[in-house]
């Protein structure tokens, strides 16, 4: 009896599937089996098989340690020429070290959102990114040849904003740098307290990863009584939280938001001397880096060959998370195409489109502001995660 | 009609024996011991009455506010002495109002941390100042502070049934909605992330599970307190129940409401079950319930009039409460009017983002407000989605900057008037169907009175 009812159901089903593969099937393209012909949805796409352990297997090793890797090679490398360059300061020698320190604030834009375990632990983009720079505290230092960077209060001397001030130092031509380096030895000291200080911190970082890996995929924050919910302190959450803060904060806010005078009062006036390299005018390479390296993280791709995996977009998909009827992973990525187009179209710095053309930066800003109730509202919403560095019973 | 009386006597004036109440009142008295001890080392004593800045009063209530710093920390002590007290019926009428005023006083100070069991609490602590639960095996008795009963009146624990029975019975109502019974929704999200279960957590992943869940869960509700009062489904039913809530309690966060339940509903078990629980208890503590001398209970003829209106009263309000929403239009989760205090427990998934601006009169320029500046994360998520809340942070914005001058970076300045503009742009996402526009971004909310009238600067759903 229940055999023969297997066997109708069967038949069924494949006249079923058969009937309907003449014109609806999966129309989103970024399902396994997206049919190009099919031209109405009929809910059969399939995505990925989503588990937790992959998911995170795979950002812990194919994005988050390579790019950690990747970023400490070039702090490595910064470390090496900073050394040459106190050694012989030329112009030569001030262009390369200017080129590696440029290279690895591009690292850096990959690894800012990964602000949680070891990385939050030591405050690392505090000390590795604060802008803007307190460039009178930094004269300070230099001028009485006391500083200790290991002291919060002088996160806003040093990192890799520091080494912008120094080495773009204004009022001075390359040659009068170079006179001013050779000329003061506080200076070259403080210059190389700067590079060893990054290697310190990323070189902690890189370490505590190796133990902190099993942490991470194996979501041993979890309490006995949720288990491997996505409660605060698991690793998902852990992500999320880090995400959105970084991206609502530091990027909207703090790479485009203040400088433009968003948050400037009631006069909304510019205030671009707060842009993130404001004395090398590198800015936008920045921001476009640090847009795109979000998009990559999200889409689960790997750090090093672009390879699509396991991302949290998988995981949306998994869970079916909608935005105005359309796959909320499509919505979002979507957006961030978007930004990067306003982004692709500014010429010169942020600092410069800022005062030139604020109506446009104006417009990359909203962009850039849409972002974030995706990510903050529904992507945390249907990943069940919650923004909140509170815990409290929820009913 | 004499059937009918004979059923209300028996139900309220029939003599029964005390074991159940006494029961209760012990278990209630270490649940809520242990409930607020945790609450006090988890640090929210802190971090939900001292860190905030503002606090989202009731309305009509708003002359609540927290006692400055470290007099909440002795609300909290007193609430646990009170406890200890009602477990030993020692001076338990004091202790009950004790309890009742400083747990109710607490829940009224900011509605940000309303939770439904909270409100259940409040209410069966009202209740307990009413029945004479420190009658027997207590040190009241003990001390001849008030007389040794066997036997007291059925309503006196049918009361106590009926409160629990509402609870589940309009938790169970709530859950005929469309959302809850045909989209699966909530659960149909929250299960897809607990794929880690113990032994069924892969059938959590598919649909049908979350189908079976809500279905399953409003006739759970609905059907159980008849299964409990009814002597033959009691004990399978009580199972079900204990399986039920224990499993909530595994799967959600939702704190000590699932053990509330539990412990509560063993009132329904007759009165041989709880004498042999206050046998067990006699056997290890130095009150032996045998030694009490039974005394002939000299009952009040008369019942008191006051107190049969007060308790009408407070069961029909229990009953329009949970009715109301249905005198708003709109739809109910999107509003929120009419929401709280209703027993709709979990069956919600909404998500917010809000901007306010403060408006200058004179260009009417505006000025984003950092809501962290004001708020604590907690505070601001569940600002965002409720629209009486939205409106008491923009009278406080409002009341913030009223009469203050504002010194701009360009060196303006900024004079801000007797009744500044507050407008806000908020996004809301319910069910995880993707965030859209909440409320009119244009309306000046400094101006809108606040109140249970409808409130039409809520856009609509679909939209």
């Amino acid at each position: 009896m229940i055999t023969r009812f297997f066997k109708f159901l069967y038949v069924f089903s494949a006249l079923f599937i058969i009937q309907s593969c003449k014109k609806s099937g999966c129309t989103d393209p970024e399902a396994l089996n997206y049919n190009i012909e099919a031209q109405k949805d009929d809910n059969s796409c399939l995505y990925e098989d989503y588990d937790k352990l992959s998911l995170l297997t795979n950002l812990a090793d194919n994005y988050i340690i390579p790019s950690l890797d990747a970023y400490k090679n070039k702090i490595v490398t910064l470390n090496t020429h900073v050394d040459s360059f106190i050694e012989n300061p030329s112009i030569s020698n001030l262009t390369l070290i200017r080129t590696k320190w440029e290279d690895a604030l591009l690292n850096w834009q990959d690894i800012g959102f990964l602000d949680f375990g070891p990385s939050e632990y030591i405050l690392l983009r505090k000390q590795t990114n604060t802008f803007p720079i307190d460039t009178t505290e930094l004269n300070n230092f230099i001028s009485l040849a006391d500083w200790n960077l290991g002291y919060s209060s002088s996160y806003d001397s040093k990192g890799l904003q520091a080494l912008d001030y120094l080495l773009f130092k204004p009022g001075h031509t390359d040659n009068e740098l170079i006179t001013y380096f050779q000329n003061n030895e506080n200076a070259k000291n403080y210059l190389k307290a700067l590079a060893e200080d990054l290697n310190q911190n990323i070189n902690y970082v890189s370490d505590q990863w190796i133990s902190y890996r099993e942490d991470f995929i194996n979501d041993f924050e979890v309490t006995p009584s949720n288990l491997s919910t996505n409660s605060q302190g698991s690793s998902i959450s852990n992500v999320i939280n880090a995400l959105c803060l970084h991206y609502e904060f530091y990027v909207r806010r703090g790479k485009v938001g203040l400088p433009l005078g968003v948050f400037n009062g009631f006069s909304q006036l510019e205030l671009p001397e707060l842009v993130e390299c404001y004395y090398s005018g590198k800015s936008t390479q920045n921001l476009v880096r640090s847009v795109n390296s979000l998009r990559k993280y999200v889409s689960g791709s790997s750090y090093l060959n672009n390879d699509n995996g396991l991302g949290l977009d998988d995981y949306m998909n998994f869970v079916n998370a909608q935005q105005n009827s359309q796959q909320l992973s499509t919505v979002i990525d979507n957006q961030f195409l978007t930004i990067l187009d306003e982004l692709n179209n500014i010429n010169g710095s942020l600092g410069e489109e800022i005062i030139n053309n604020k109506s446009k930066m104006t417009q990359t800003y909203q962009e850039l502001q849409q972002l974030v109730p995706y990510i903050k509202v529904d992507m945390t919403s249907a990943l069940g995660v919650l923004i909140t560095y509170q815990d409290n019973d929820g009913d | 009609m004499t059937g009918i009386n004979n059923w209300i006597t028996h139900l309220t004036k029939n003599h029964v024996s005390i074991f159940p109440l006494v029961v209760f009142r012990i278990i209630f008295g270490i649940l809520m011991f242990f409930s607020t001890l945790r609450f006090i080392l988890k640090g929210w004593v802190h971090d939900l009455y001292e860190v905030p800045t503002y606090f989202f009063t009731y309305y009509g209530f708003d002359w609540v506010s927290p006692l400055p710093n470290p007099f909440m920390y002795v609300l909290f002590i007193l609430l646990l002495i009170a406890c200890i007290f009602i477990i030993f019926g020692l001076f338990y009428r004091t202790n009950t109002v004790l309890f009742f005023l400083i747990f109710t006083y607490i829940e009224l100070i900011d509605k940000t941390n309303y939770l439904n069991h909270y409100y259940f609490i409040s209410l069966i602590s009202l209740l307990l100042i009413l029945l004479p639960a420190n009658s027997y095996f207590s040190l009241d008795t003990y001390f001849g502070i008030c007389k040794r009963k066997k036997t007291i009146k059925a309503w006196q624990i049918n009361i106590l049934k009926l409160q629990i029975g509402f609870v589940y019975f309009f938790a169970g109502i709530s859950k005929l909605n469309y959302h809850w019974l045909f989209e699966g929704q909530p659960l149909i999200n929250w299960l897809k992330h607990q794929s880690d279960f113990p032994i069924i957590g892969k059938l959590l992943l598919y649909d049908f599970t979350a189908y079976l869940f809500s279905w399953t869960s409003a006739i759970f509700d609905i059907f159980i307190f008849f299964l409990l009062i009814n002597k033959r489904s009691r004990l399978i039913s009580y199972f079900v129940a204990f399986i039920f809530h224990i499993m909530t309690a595994i799967m959600f966060p939702i704190g000590v409401f699932p053990y509330v339940m539990i412990a509560s509903t063993l009132i329904f078990f007759n009165d041989n079950f709880h004498k042999k629980i206050i046998g067990f208890i006699s056997k290890y503590s130095l009150l032996k319930s045998n030694n009490f001398s039974e005394e002939k209970t000299n009952y009040q003829t008369k019942t008191n009039s006051i107190l049969k209106v007060f308790l009408i009263g407070f069961f029909t309000l229990q009953i329009f409460l949970p009715l109301r929403f249905m005198l708003y239009p709109g739809k109910l989760f999107w509003t929120e009017q009419g929401y709280r205090f209703s027993w709709r427990v979990m069956l919600i998934e909404k998500a917010g983002y809000s901007q306010f601006y403060i408006h200058e009169p004179k260009m009417d320029r505006k000025m984003l407000i950092q809501n962290r500046d004001f708020l604590t994360p907690q505070q601001e998520k569940m600002m965002s989605t409720q629209p009486d809340m939205i409106l008491q942070y923009a009278h406080y914005l409002s009341k913030t900057f009223k009469d203050s001058s504002l010194v701009e970076s360009n060196g303006e300045m900024i004079k801000m008037g007797t009744n500044p503009k507050v407008t806000a742009e908020i996004t809301v996402s319910l069910f995880n169907k993707g965030s859209r526009k909440f409320i009119d971004s244009e309306k000046n909310l400094s101006e809108i009175k606040r109140g249970f009238g409808n409130k039409e600067w809520i856009l609509d759903y679909e939209n």
